[in-house]
C-alpha cells in the first residue's frame, strides 16, 4: 500500500536575470526557503532530487545534486539530478513523490533550477533545441518556438484559433505577472501597444510565424523547491499541508512529423487524466490550474486537452474571461511561464509551488482564488513528447 | 547537378505504418521487421513557420521550415526555399532537393530543402 504524500514546505526566488548568482546559489536559496517553510531549518532530509536540464551544457558543471547537498549541509542524504527537458521539474517532484509514497524515504527535498541568461540568446535557443531529434529535426535549425509556430498554424486552421485569442492569454498573464513578486516580467501590456497600432509591428514583431514576440515566454534564471513527507507526518508538522492527490506522466513521438494528428497533444490528455483519476476528481472539480504556457497557444490547447473546455473552445474561453481570476477556471494566476518566466528545470516545481500558495490561501486578494481547495499542473516537456501533471488538494487544518 | 535524396524510411512489414526516422519496433504494432523505402515524388506542405530567433550556427535573418508529406506518405521536416512566407500555403506542392542546410566545423551539412511549385 502506497502512502499518501503531502507538501509541507515551499520556496521560490524571484525569476529573471540574476547575474550576481550562480546556478548553485539559485538552487540553494530556493531550497533554504523551503526547508525553513517546513520548519526544517536545522534538520536534514533523507533525499534530494534536483530538476535541471542544462548545467552540463550551460555551466559546464555536472553532478549538481552532489554539490547542492554539500553546500546545504544535507550530507549524507541521497541526491540525484533529474533531467527531462522542460519537464525536469515535474519529473523531479514525481521522483520525490514516489520515494516517499513507497515508504523508502520520509523527508525529501525537491528543487528545480536553471540559469539560462549567462549565455547569449543565440546559444540559449540552440541549448533548448538540443531536445529535438538530432538527425531529422535539429540540423535544419528548428527551434521550440518554430515547432510552436507550426503547431499554431495547424491549430488555427483546424479549430479557428485567432491572434485575438492568443492576445487574451498574453494580456491576462502579463497582468497577473505584474502582481507576482517572483515573476520575471513584472510589466502589464496594453492591446494597442502590441496588437492593433502601427507601433505593434515594432513592439511585437513576428518571432515564429504566426507567433509574435509576446506569444513566447522569456528566457529566465530561477529556482523553486518543495519539501515532501507522508501525509500523516505532515499533519503533525504544519498547519496546512497540501496533499499530492494525483500524478500522471505520458509520452508521445519524439518528432512532430510522426504524429497522426499533430494538433492532438496526447501526452497532455493522458497525463492529466491519470492525475485526475488518481485524485478521484474531474476537470470541473479543479479550482485553479497552472498550465505550461511556454507559448500562448499552449495555454489554450492544454486547457482543452485537460478537459476544462471542449476542443476549439479554449481560445474563446480566454477572450471571454473564463480563465481569469474569478472566472470558470482561473489559469496561470502566477502569470504562467509567459510572465513568471521559464528557467526550464525550475518550471515544473514552480507550478507546484504556485498551486501550494493558492491552496494555503496565503496570496493577496488580487491573486487569490477564493476558497481554492484543488489545483492542477501541466508541465510540458519537449514539444509535448513528455508531460507531467499533478493534482493537489488542500488539507483542512 | 541534382543530388539524389539519400533518406531511408521504414515501412512496417506487418501493418504498413511508415516510419521516419528509424524505430526498433513499429510505433503501431511493435513489429520489428521493416521494408526500407525511399521517399518518392514531390511533397505536400503540411505545416510551416518562419523563425526569426535563430539558434547558434545560423548566420541569417530568418529561416523558413516546414513539415511535408512525400507522394508515398513519408513525412519529413526540412527548410523551405522562399523569400517570403506570404507565398506559402498548407497543402501546396513543393519539389524536394538535397542541399547544404547548415555548416558545422566549416563543413556543409546536407539535408532536405523544398522548392515551392507555383
Amino acid at each position: 500500500m502506497m502512502r499518501e504524500v503531502a507538501i509541507i514546505g515551499v520556496g521560490m526566488i524571484p525569476f529573471g536575470r540574476r547575474d550576481e548568482d550562480s546556478l548553485m546559489d539559485l538552487l540553494a536559496y530556493a531550497s533554504m526557503k523551503a526547508l525553513d517553510d517546513a520548519g526544517l531549518g536545522d534538520k536534514s532530509v533523507n533525499a534530494v532530487y534536483v530538476g535541471n536540464m542544462g548545467a552540463g551544457i550551460i555551466q559546464h558543471q555536472t553532478s549538481i545534486a552532489s554539490s547542492l547537498v554539500d553546500r546545504l549541509s544535507l550530507l549524507p542524504a541521497a541526491a540525484d539530478v533529474v533531467e527531462n527537458g522542460p519537464a525536469s521539474g515535474g519529473s523531479a517532484v514525481k521522483n520525490g513523490l514516489l520515494a516517499v509514497a513507497s515508504g523508502y524515504y520520509d523527508t525529501v527535498l525537491v528543487v528545480g533550477g536553471e540559469k539560462m541568461r549567462e549565455i547569449t540568446g543565440w546559444r540559449a535557443t540552440d541549448f533548448v533545441a538540443t531536445m529535438t531529434h538530432p538527425e531529422v529535426e535539429y540540423p535544419y535549425g528548428i527551434t521550440l518556438p518554430g515547432m510552436a509556430g507550426m503547431f499554431t498554424r495547424l491549430y488555427m486552421e483546424k479549430y479557428g484559433v485567432t491572434r485575438e485569442h492568443l492576445l487574451a492569454v498574453t494580456l491576462k498573464n502579463q497582468e497577473m505577472g505584474a502582481l507576482n513578486p517572483y515573476a520575471h516580467v513584472e510589466m502589464t501590456l496594453d492591446r494597442e501597444g502590441i496588437f492593433d497600432s502601427s507601433h505593434a509591428v515594432v513592439n511585437n514583431p513576428i518571432a515564429a510565424d504566426p507567433l509574435h514576440l509576446y506569444d513566447l515566454c522569456p528566457v529566465s534564471d530561477g529556482a523553486a523547491a518543495v519539501i515532501l513527507c507522508p501525509l500523516e507526518m505532515a499533519k503533525k508538522k504544519v498547519k496546512t499541508p497540501v496533499l499530492i492527490a494525483g500524478f500522471g506522466q505520458a509520452t508521445d513521438t519524439h518528432t512532430l512529423q510522426e504524429r497522426d494528428d499533430p494538433t492532438d497533444l496526447k501526452a497532455v490528455t493522458l497525463a492529466s487524466k491519470q492525475a485526475l483519476e488518481m485524485a478521484k476528481l474531474t476537470p470541473q472539480d479543479i479550482d485553479v490550474a497552472e498550465l505550461h504556457d511556454a507559448f500562448t497557444i499552449l495555454e489554450i490547447a492544454e486547457s482543452e486537452h485537460v478537459g476544462f473546455f471542449k476542443k476549439g473552445e479554449g481560445g474563446k474561453a480566454a477572450v471571454t474571461g473564463k480563465t481569469r481570476l474569478g472566472g470558470q477556471i482561473p489559469i496561470n494566476i502566477s502569470g504562467g511561464l509567459k510572465a513568471r518566466g521559464h528557467p526550464v528545470g525550475a518550471t515544473g516545481v514552480a507550478q507546484v509551488v504556485d498551486i501550494v500558495f493558492q491552496l494555503r490561501h496565503e496570496l493577496p486578494e488580487n491573486r487569490q482564488v477564493k476558497n481554492a481547495k484543488t489545483g492542477l499542473t501541466v508541465n510540458f516537456g519537449g514539444f509535448g513528447n513528455n508531460v507531467v501533471s499533478f493534482v493537489l488538494k488542500r488539507v483542512e487544518p | 547537378m541534382k543530388k539524389e535524396i539519400p533518406i531511408i524510411a521504414y515501412k512496417c512489414k506487418k501493418c504498413g505504418r511508415i516510419h521516419y526516422p528509424f524505430h526498433d519496433r513499429c510505433l503501431e504494432c511493435k513489429n520489428r521487421e521493416f521494408e526500407k523505402i525511399k521517399p518518392q515524388g514531390n511533397v505536400k506542405l503540411l505545416t510551416f513557420s518562419a523563425i526569426y530567433n535563430l539558434p547558434w550556427g545560423f548566420d541569417q535573418r530568418f529561416l523558413i521550415l516546414g513539415v511535408v508529406e512525400f507522394e508515398n506518405k513519408v513525412k519529413a521536416m526540412g527548410q523551405i526555399k522562399s523569400d517570403s512566407i506570404e507565398n506559402l500555403k498548407i497543402g501546396m506542392k513543393m519539389q524536394p532537393t538535397w542541399e547544404p542546410v547548415r555548416t558545422q566545423a566549416g563543413e556543409d551539412v546536407y539535408g532536405l530543402k523544398f522548392v515551392p511549385i507555383h
